[in-house]
């Protein structure tokens, strides 16, 4: 990048983190009237930068990786703060894969490829997007995150058309847009297809590099074909993370890392490690309530957690979010508006949303879900939609605590302070105020100005330390 | 002005608990028309919130209705409710002492059980006129004939014209009340005489201080009236008067026969007392109406606040509550491992969960409870008798020559089939077969002698489920016997947590000792250290558990679709740490200090 370019940059970004800024104050206040269009960018800096309050947003100037993240999705065009519209974003899912994984908890099928009507499901989807389409008019979408199920089953031609629906309606060009591939369905061809489609960034479920693992875990590819996988996605210029799991039975320390080192060597950018998590509900999750599933031992677990940390610290990635690795600015920003509390539209069968304080889960049934979205009435989230099966409205109290649980999982930590004044409820009870003392004397968390995050020792009993400041 | 003596009717209704008496009740109040439909709330006469929830009566409650018989005259009928559970006969006994009346409710599904037994022998003794009624008439299994005959076995009472009837769709309520009127003799106070009038319930309100229930024996009172306690001689003046009806209604006057309330600025119900006999200040009695046995707790248990900041308010809360309930008492106690608290007593184990629920409900309160305890007679070298209720509190064994344990005689009722499993129990539970009688063909009346303290220990669950469900039971403490016992102690991390001592039988100190560091290890859940749980017996270890440490404590993946789950998740985590007890560098959950309870 050369220094002009970086200049503009961050001029972007911080007219991004003005934009943002307006909105909070009139989410706070709700009277300001500032339109930056209206309004020269000196004055705007002279009203908002020089009161220190970059950190409010988690945009921290000099923090690299926000830097660089946002620098690529405002590169061009308009970007969401000249139009002062909130950020959103949008997860599609797909509900088919070959075979189902016996530790997975989301919603598949086990379908052959042939098998599955991927025009019809697309039309249901693109029925889905008309009806919900208020939300993506009137928001800015910045990722959308193709997921699960195995989307790279999907035809790239079915889901370009509803990639096309998305982006028709928005008001930014450089979006992220992610999907999760199985190496099973990815070969260089198909690479290509999508990102033709429009894929800019391929996530691969690896796993794990090693045969006998890759059975336990029911996989049904083995290393070889992963690794092509890797190559073929690199090959298109595409974003390429990777995921593995860690913390299985007799796993070595050292074969974890192995793995860990071995997939970043393929020049990938993004890594999600993840420990072998039993959820109730899955094949694991039985065999484990007969105690019939061998388990790895809670000690070994954590060593591997923190001896994968310091490989990839090593080999220059940011541990960003408890179970995520990436090289600065390669973070996946769709789960950093998760961990940040954005708001996300989902779309397809059991696709979850959060719009506002309304969380939604659409019908989890393929069949079902198609003919639902016939008759679903639009502008509306939640079971009065006619095809969401589940909604929950959270108060404010309840929005704080999901944002303390998010919030904890991310390096940078996030502003209890301010998401508190925003939500309108008070941050710090009596009883949270203690906690967190007794949290930050344990070395189980710090304290950085207004910023609250786990120590790398924390992280091991994150749901403890969630738990406590809950 | 007051209704004549011959136009009132005071009664009471005793039933086992779940016989029916409150939904009975409110059939009553529905027939005599005191409560109008808008009004109507299931049970109305238990206005606690605890009591509705669970569906039993703690406190008496009584009400004024008019109800006109067949014989064209309106009478004054009283309905004293009574408590079912056993913890709570002082207050039977306190609400048939202003009642000529009883009607005996047995569920005719059911049949005698033992706290009616219980009850209606209170009842007999006082000289009432039992009235047997069979409820739950319309239900497919209601048995009537079978229950009346063994009401004639069992408790000799004449049920030849006894009702039938349905407290839920009201078949038979209104011939209650007409025998009510024709068998329940009128009361015979002398109008002209001096004031005597029994108080049998007193409750604190926070306007207009202690409040006194009282039936009228002879004379009249009215507002304005000078008043005296015959026990301690204190007079007050008379500022308002009434009755329920049942809201509270104001009154010119209470006459003989007659049952209402009284507000005379007494500061606090200490200053009353129940079973006390009132009169005027002027013109005094001399004859003191019969009194009641005082009650004395006979279960003791530490409470303390889990965050010890709450201590004052705590000590707050139990002086409101007290104030309500003379039955139970306290006094500051101070653990090692728990800190400052307070030792109550209470008069059984249900009125124990009671307190410690309206503690936590009505005043907020995170507490922890510990395991109850009977008090023993400890006999010292010394020659001196100590009370001890606090097994932590026991002397060292070279100091004790002997320690005394309470007994009790328990009926217990139950199927002939399940003899076998409780006669096994009771065994078990060190006791000695006082008596066994057959209350019908297939209905056994076991009597048993126990030591109270293993009563304590999860009797009543285990002779639920020894009979499954269908066994019912009755006790009182009769007495004191010496026995070999001793204290096992608990240690956590090498720490003597001394609120979990408990003092046992020395035949089962090892088992129980080593069954109570199990359960713990159970109960205690692990932490980020390992965490030894040890039982010693006179500074012995006799048994060890570890709780293994945590390593670790983190889902690994949280994205759009797992953010509710997970937040419920570790919802319910934070709701599991509330009850924490944090115990050295130990957090210990309330349940772990009641395990003693879930031991086998």
């Amino acid at each position: 990048m050369t220094e002009a370019r970086e200049g503009a940059c961050a001029r972007d970004i911080i007219m991004e983190g003005i934009g943002n800024l307006v909105g909070d104050a009139k989410r706070r206040f709700g009277v300001v009237e500032i339109s930056p269009e209206e309004t020269t960018e000196g004055e705007l800096l002279e009203r908002f930068v020089h009161r220190d309050a970059w950190s409010q947003r988690g945009l921290m100037v000099g923090a690299p990786l926000n830097l660089r993240q946002n620098s690529r999705y405002i590169r061009h065009g308009e970007s969401s703060m000249t139009r002062n519209v909130k950020p959103l974003g949008v997860y599609v899912h797909f509900p088919w894969c070959l075979k189902k994984c016996p530790y997975c908890d989301f919603v598949s099928f086990a379908k052959k490829r042939d098998e599955i009507d991927h025009a019809a499901y697309s039309d249901a989807v693109l029925r889905e997007i008309e009806a919900r389409k208020g939300a993506l008019e009137t928001t800015s979408v910045e990722t959308i995150f193709f997921g699960g199920g195995t989307p790279s089953l999907w035809e790239p031609e079915e889901l370009g058309r509803v990639l096309d629906a998305l982006l028709s309606m928005n008001r930014i060009t450089d979006v992220e847009v992610t999907l999760e591939c199985n190496p099973t369905s990815l070969d260089p061809d198909r690479a290509k297809a999508y990102c033709d489609a429009g894929i800019n960034r391929f996530s691969i479920g690896t796993q794990s590099l090693d045969a006998k693992e890759l059975s336990y875990l029911g996989r049904l590819h083995d290393a070889s074909l992963a690794e092509a996988a890797i190559d073929g996605a690199l090959a298109t210029g595409a974003r390429v993370s990777s995921d593995l799991i860690f913390g299985l039975p007799d796993q070595p320390l050292e074969r974890a890392v192995e793995h860990a080192e071995r997939l970043a060597a393929h020049g990938i950018t993004h890594l999600s490690c993840y420990q072998l998590t039993i959820e109730p509900g899955t094949q694991f999750g039985e065999l484990a309530k007969i105690g019939r599933l061998p388990l790895a031992d809670d000690g070994r677990v954590a060593q591997s957690f923190l001896a994968i940390d310091e490989a990839l610290e090593k080999k220059g990635f940011s541990h960003y979010e408890i179970s995520n690795y990436a090289k600065p600015g390669d973070e996946s920003r769709h789960n950093l508006g998760y961990w940040r509390g954005r708001d996300y539209l989902g779309i397809g069968t059991a696709a979850v949303g959060r719009i506002g304080n309304v969380r939604y889960r659409n019908e989890p049934d393929p069949a079902r879900y198609a003919a639902r979205t016939k008759t679903m009435k639009p502008g509306l989230f939640g079971e009065e939609d006619g095809l969401s099966t589940f909604e929950e409205t959270l108060d404010a109290e309840t929005l704080l605590r999901e944002r303390i649980m998010l919030g904890l999982r991310l390096k940078e930590g996030f502003d209890l302070e301010s998401d508190a004044q925003e939500l309108g409820v008070e941050a710090l009870s009596k009883e949270r105020a203690r906690e967190l003392e007794k949290l930050l004397t344990k070395g189980r968390v710090w304290k950085k100005g207004a910023r609250i995050g786990m120590t790398r020792e924390g992280w091991l009993f994150a749901n403890d330390v969630a738990a406590r400041l809950f | 002005m007051s209704t004549p003596q011959e136009l009132i009717r005071n009664f009471s209704i005793i039933a086992h608990i779940d016989h029916g008496k409150s939904t009975l009740a409110d059939r009553i109040l529905e027939v005599t028309k005191a409560v109008s439909d808008r009004e109507a709330r299931a049970q109305f006469l238990d206005k606690m919130d605890i009591e509705r929830e669970r569906g039993i009566t703690i406190k008496a409650q009584n009400v004024r209705l008019r109800f006109t018989a067949k014989d064209g005259l309106t009478y004054q009928l009283n309905l004293i409710d009574t408590p079912g559970h056993v913890d709570f006969n002082y207050e039977v006994s306190r609400s048939l002492s202003a009642c000529e009346g009883a009607i005996l409710v047995v569920d005719s599904t059911q049949g005698v059980e033992a706290q009616t037994l219980a009850n209606v022998y209170l009842a007999i003794d006082q000289g009432l006129e039992v009235l047997p009624v069979l409820n739950k008439v319309d239900l497919p299994s209601s048995d009537v004939e079978g229950t009346r005959a063994q009401i004639e076995e069992v408790i000799g009472l004449d049920c030849s014209d006894s009702i039938s009837c349905s407290g839920k769709t009201g078949v038979g309520v209104k011939d209650i009340l007409e025998q009510i009127v024709l068998k329940v003799p009128q009361p015979k106070g002398d109008p002209n005489g001096p004031l005597r009038a029994l108080i049998f319930d007193t409750w604190y309100d926070s306007y207009r201080g202690a409040m006194i229930m009282l039936r009228v024996v002879d004379g009249t009172v009215r507002k304005g009236d000078r008043i005296k306690f015959l026990s301690n001689k204190t007079d007050y003046e008379v500022t308002e008067l009434g009755s329920f009806q049942p809201f509270a209604v104001a009154l010119e006057e209470i006459g003989p026969g007659e049952v209402g309330f009284i507000a005379a600025n007494i500061k606090s119900v200490h200053d009353t007392k129940v079973g006390d006999t009132v009169t005027h200040f002027a013109n005094p009695t001399d004859r003191a109406l019969p009194g009641f046995k005082e009650v004395k707790p006979m279960v003791f248990a530490g409470i303390f606040p889990t965050d010890s900041s709450d201590y004052p308010n705590l000590r707050d809360a139990l002086d409101k509550l007290h104030m309500n309930d003379a039955a139970f008492s306290f006094e500051p106690d101070t653990s090692e491992a728990l800190g400052f608290g307070f030792r109550c007593g209470f008069l059984g184990l249900l009125h124990m969960e009671i307190i410690q629920e309206r503690l936590e409900r009505e005043f907020n309160l995170d507490l922890i409870t510990t395991a109850p305890s009977v008090v023993y007679n400890v006999y010292t070298t010394q020659g001196e008798v100590v009370r001890v209720e606090n097994p932590a509190k026991l002397p060292d064994p070279q100091y004790i020559e002997r320690i005394e344990e309470p007994l009790v005689k328990m009926q217990i009722h139950v199927p002939t089939e399940y003899v076998g499993a409780v006669l096994a129990l009771c065994q078990e539970k060190r006791g000695t077969q006082k008596g066994m009688q057959y209350a019908s063909t297939d209905r056994v009346i076991i009597t048993y002698e126990l030591p109270f303290g293993e009563v304590l220990f999860d009797f009543h669950d285990k002779l639920k489920s020894v009979s499954r469900g269908y066994a019912s039971m009755d006790y009182e403490v009769t007495g004191y016997q010496p026995e070999n016992l001793v204290k096992v102690d608990i240690m956590v991390n090498g720490e003597p947590l001394d609120a979990l001592s408990i003092i046992v039988h020395r035949e089962r100190a090892h088992t129980r000792g080593r069954a109570l560091a199990e359960k713990l290890k159970e109960f205690v859940p692990q932490q980020q250290y390992e965490v030894a749980i040890q039982a010693a017996i006179g500074g012995k270890i006799v048994a060890r558990e570890t709780v293994r440490a945590l390593r670790k404590d983190v889902t690994a993946k949280c994205y759009g679709g797992d953010i509710s789950r997970k937040r419920k998740l570790l919802e319910k985590q934070k709701e599991g740490k509330k009850r924490m007890k944090q115990v050295g560098n130990v957090e210990i959950p309330q349940k772990a200090f009641l395990a003693i309870l879930k031991v086998d």
